[in-house]
């Protein structure tokens, strides 16, 4: 086999079958002609590294085949590269977060094993990284091969680009700082007239989430125990979470409810306002139910157990100054975690008591 | 300021790219096969690499733009192409709105 029939091989293998023989007989042609024509210059044939220059000049066969090739040349193209970087950018910044969340709870939890903490963390978000972008190239790949444009990237509306902002870091302090600046260039703009059922649609479909857990047909591994100093730590919920099972269940459900009728007729200001003060007023009662009893969950760690557990007392800053300085034992763990429930609660209550307001205020405006 | 080469090089072949289309279909309104189209643009300043040339001309010739035929020519087959009807009326279209675009550009240079 010489040359010329070895580089035409692996331009061939590269091709379709139909085409191939095509295509080959006219780069054969092609590659006689400049032979001859340089045979005619220099007025001797070619030696190999002469002919072999020319094949260069030609170009690598993968190249010259790739150049044949129908489809798109590559499989993020530039249409779609900024989607995909977004993408790509977005969840590497959520990845990153989740592990470093889950790296500072084990090191609260055991810092005997720190190392192994963060090595394990760096292993998961890295392999985690290199799967979520093999899965983007993949989605944009496919979209690049069938030429799919989904509706969301060629109908995008001005108002739903909040979220793009927050791709930059930088901005998310801004956005939880509540400034107004920062309000006015974070915050999605809401029309009065727009259609506001993406929301209600969330809504509805995350207490959906909460109530299939309530009710056992959910389940999310590793909400019952944890691990501490290397021994499983179960979690029990207290006495008050099974009397208080019915009226949980009663107010999801009823969110919900007001959710699926939001969707249904969206400019029904007013009877939301209404049912969301009625629901917002049944949370608040049952927050406060759930502060009185003030013991919420146990932990049980072989024969040791401890009380996430507080009151009133515990809702001020000096206490919350020493999350964290807690001993890293069972007792350490659960008064950290009474704390973070103590002001998980007082926010709840605080952002029901707002709910109120805000949708008296509605209802009072129509 | 001096002039970055590898910028003028990138920004030159750009420049380059969208009229090559127009100067392979005006000059195949006289049959030519690869080899000799490739002579005939460099002869007049165009040169293109065959790794270019030759998937272009398969793909203006499934575009209908092109009518290609194999032929013997000096002892060997040869693809000879041409511009089809529906090349013509391209042609003329796109030499129109490149002499526009001359046009708005010598005005503004």
């Amino acid at each position: 086999m010489d040359m010329i029939d070895r580089y035409l091989n692996a331009v061939a293998a590269q091709l379709p079958q139909d085409e191939r023989a095509d295509i080959v007989a006219e780069l054969r042609d092609l590659i006689l002609s400049r032979f001859e024509a340089k045979e005619e210059d220099l007025g001797r044939p070619l030696n190999e590294d002469e002919q072999e220059a020319i094949l260069r000049e030609i170009g690598h066969p993968l190249v010259v085949a790739a150049r044949y090739r129908k489809g798109p040349d590559s499989l993020v193209g530039p249409e779609l590269f900024p989607y995909w970087l977004f993408g790509v950018k977005a969840g590497l910044l959520v990845l990153g977060a989740v592990y470093a969340l889950t790296l500072l709870i084990r090191l609260i939890s055991g810092p005997d094993a720190a190392g192994q903490a963060i090595a394990q963390a760096f292993h998961g978000f890295f392999g985690a990284g290199l799967t979520l972008i093999g899965a983007a190239t993949l989605a944009a790949a496919i979209f690049e091969h069938y030429g799919i444009r989904p509706a969301f990237l060629t109908r995008w509306r001005a108002k739903d680009l909040g979220a793009f902002g927050l791709a930059d870091p930088a901005a998310w302090g801004a956005s939880m700082a509540g400034t107004e600046t920062a309000k006015a260039t974070w915050m999605p703009r809401r029309k009065p007239k727009a259609w506001p059922g993406g929301e209600y649609l969330f809504s509805f479909l995350a207490t959906g989430m909460f109530v299939l857990w309530w009710v056992g047909v959910l389940h999310f591994p590793g909400l019952r125990s944890f691990e501490l100093l290397g021994d499983d730590v179960t979690i029990t919920g207290s006495l008050v979470w099974y009397a208080l099972f019915g009226p949980i269940l009663l107010y999801a459900v009823a969110q919900m409810a007001v959710d699926l009728a939001s969707l249904l007729r969206p400019h029904a200001v007013r009877m939301r306002a209404a049912a969301q003060i009625v629901i917002a007023g049944g949370g608040l009662w049952l927050t406060w139910l759930i502060f009185q009893a003030g013991q919420w969950f146990r932990l049980t760690r072989g024969e040791e157990t401890a009380w996430i557990e507080g009151d009133w007392t515990m809702l001020n800053f000096d206490t919350l100054r020493t999350l964290g300085d807690g001993a890293r034992d069972l007792a350490g763990v659960a008064g950290t975690l009474s704390v973070v429930m103590v002001w998980a609660l007082a926010v709840s209550a605080l952002s029901m008591a707002f709910s109120v307001l805000a949708n008296l205020r509605r209802l009072a405006r129509g | 300021m001096s002039l970055d080469p590898d910028l003028y090089e990138s920004m030159r072949l750009e420049l380059r790219r969208g009229s090559l289309v127009l100067a392979v279909l005006a000059c195949l309104r006289t049959e030519r096969y690869g080899y000799t189209l490739r002579q005939a643009l460099a002869a007049d300043g165009l040169e293109m690499e065959e790794s270019t040339l030759y998937p272009l001309l398969r793909r203006l010739e499934s575009q209908g733009l092109l009518n290609s035929e194999w032929r013997e020519e000096e002892k060997r087959k040869k693809r000879f192409y041409v511009l089809s009807p529906g090349g013509v009326s391209m042609l003329a279209a796109l030499t129109d709105e490149w002499r526009g675009i001359n046009a708005s550009l010598d005005k503004i240079l």
